[in-house]
């Protein structure tokens, strides 16, 4: 069963069209991130999968359920964080947990304060005087304490230095280990999501690639070659991305070496020295959707 | 869920609510001490003559107080949950968003109730220790209109805050004024009591329009 399904997606803003007839589906049990440059529409999507956003046509099914009416038992399935880890900010961390353990019917308050308590800050600290990465805790542990089914978050690195990140990490890891879990994801640091995603979703002016992260890394690659000359290469059949520092061209390609120098020679551009190497997955974002 | 939905709200009030009431009560006893100057330094005949006779309200000064209460609670419940958009928050809570948004209502009343419930009594103590029982009744009727004027302000602030779109906020805005101003035209003891009960029964409607404002939020004013 998919956890997430969209379906002929259509959504725009005054003239400005974000989708046009998207279509993916996520399974239960996957780990999904969703990858765009700013203002790509990332952030749009997840309002429209929460309800917050109707869309100008097309269905979103989250759980089974039509998104735009999510009913109160499939929204207790669901753990949202939004960007920039919105929290009640009038709130005091014992507050907090107060509140929405009496929202929650299976709220596991152990869990809440085993995460919260790694801050090491008092239980009557306000939520309004917490750092970026401390309130992020605070929401990390409403959500986890929720046990939901579906984790739902949206650029939750915003903000927060590489120790709480990593934190983020290691909770999400375990989280997706208890099994039969989903979890969708937005970040822009594309470089967290290698260590933890197994399907990725490109997004790139209202279209989409999904791919599984193996599979991408194995089947996208990175060329390296040198050329003094100042290259102007636009995307084509085989080359997907280029950049150029000083005399070292990056190029990306799904092509194989054999097909990428083929096509270059074809194009009267000299390939000193061109080899594949390894690739990180950021590398691998900035080739597919460039820089801008 | 119901407490947790008091307890935010109860959270975000508290401060505005005891701020109000102790407005409220500070203008109750101002309105107190002029009178008891009036009566102990002027012939109380004149006084008598002001108040029953010509019509001289002397608990003018609270007028406006259940319009600012209302205003000042409408703020104090929504504009922390508009900054960044966090009223996203409770939408997302396992209940119905008309549930939610009416627990959160009903908050915002029942201490706007307390306040002015606090008021027409201060007032109608204050003018029974000094005018015959009838005058200190009368005081109701002619306080209503002020207290339903404030209900309107607590309800078209709560629309306008949650509202998304400015035309729409500035055509709200509009509409709420010229209701309230309405319930300010008149002056005298009681001049509404013949349009109150059916003022009192429509007031309710007011919660429509938080109820689409509402809708119109989580859509995103589609």
């Amino acid at each position: 069963m998919n956890a997430i399904e969209v379906h002929n997606l259509r959504h725009q803003y005054s003239e400005r069209v974000i989708y046009e007839d998207l279509n993916f589906s996520i399974p239960e049990g996957s780990i999904c991130g969703l990858l765009g440059k700013n203002g790509q529409g990332k952030t749009t999507l997840v309002n429209i999968l929460m309800g917050f956003l109707k869309p100008v046509a097309g269905k979103c099914l989250v759980l089974g359920e039509d998104s735009h009416d999510l009913p109160p038992a499939t929204r207790t399935r669901i753990g949202l964080l939004h960007e920039g880890h919105l929290a009640y900010e009038f709130m005091t961390i014992s507050q907090t947990e107060k509140f929405y353990s009496g929202c929650y019917p299976n709220w596991e308050r152990e869990v809440f304060f085993n995460l919260v308590e790694k801050m090491g800050l008092p239980h009557n600290h306000k939520v309004a005087n917490m750092s970026c990465g401390q309130r992020s805790q605070v929401v990390l542990g409403v959500i986890m304490a929720q046990n939901p089914d579906l984790l739902i978050l949206d650029d939750y690195s915003m903000g927060l230095d590489a120790g709480y990140r990593r934190l983020f990490l290691d909770v999400l890891h375990d989280f997706s280990a208890l099994g039969g879990k989903t979890i969708f994801v937005t970040s822009h640091i594309v470089q967290d999501l290698e260590q933890l995603v197994d399907t990725m979703i490109f997004i790139d002016q209202g279209k989409i690639m999904q791919t599984g992260l193996d599979d991408f890394m194995t089947s996208f690659h990175k060329y390296v070659f040198l050329n003094k000359s100042e290259l102007s290469l636009g995307k084509d059949d085989i080359i997907t991305g280029f950049e150029q520092r000083g005399e070292q061209v990056s190029l990306y390609s799904f092509a194989d070496t054999q097909q990428v120098v083929q096509h270059l020679t074809t194009l009267g551009v000299q390939t000193k020295d061109l080899r594949k190497v390894d690739m990180t997955l950021e590398d691998g974002f900035i080739g597919l959707m460039g820089k801008y | 869920m119901l407490s947790s939905l008091l307890l935010k709200e109860w959270l975000k009030l508290k401060r505005y609510f005891i701020a109000a009431l102790l407005l409220n009560i500070g203008i109750c006893l101002k309105i107190f001490f002029d009178i008891r100057q009036q009566i102990y330094s002027e012939h109380s005949e004149m006084v008598w003559y002001q108040a029953i006779h010509i019509q001289t309200v002397l608990y003018q000064d609270i007028r406006y107080l259940p319009l600012i209460t209302g205003l000042v609670l409408a703020a104090a419940q929504f504009v922390p949950e508009m900054m960044g958009r966090r009223l996203r928050l409770s939408l997302h809570l396992p209940g119905s968003r008309e549930v939610m948004l009416f627990f959160s209502l009903f908050s915002g009343f029942l201490l706007f109730l307390m306040i002015c419930g606090l008021d027409a009594v201060l007032i109608y103590l204050t003018l029974k220790m000094y005018f015959p029982v009838e005058v200190a009744v009368s005081s109701l009727p002619t306080m209503l209109p002020w207290i339903l004027a404030g209900l309107l302000a607590y309800f078209g602030g709560v629309t306008v805050l949650l509202e998304m779109n400015w035309s729409r906020r500035i055509f709200l805005s509009l509409v709420f004024a010229v209701l309230i101003s309405m319930l300010f035209s008149g002056s005298g003891y009681g001049w509404f009591i013949p349009a109150l009960p059916w003022l009192i029964l429509l007031a309710p409607l007011a919660l429509l329009s938080v109820f689409e404002s509402g809708r119109r939020f989580q859509e995103r004013g589609v």
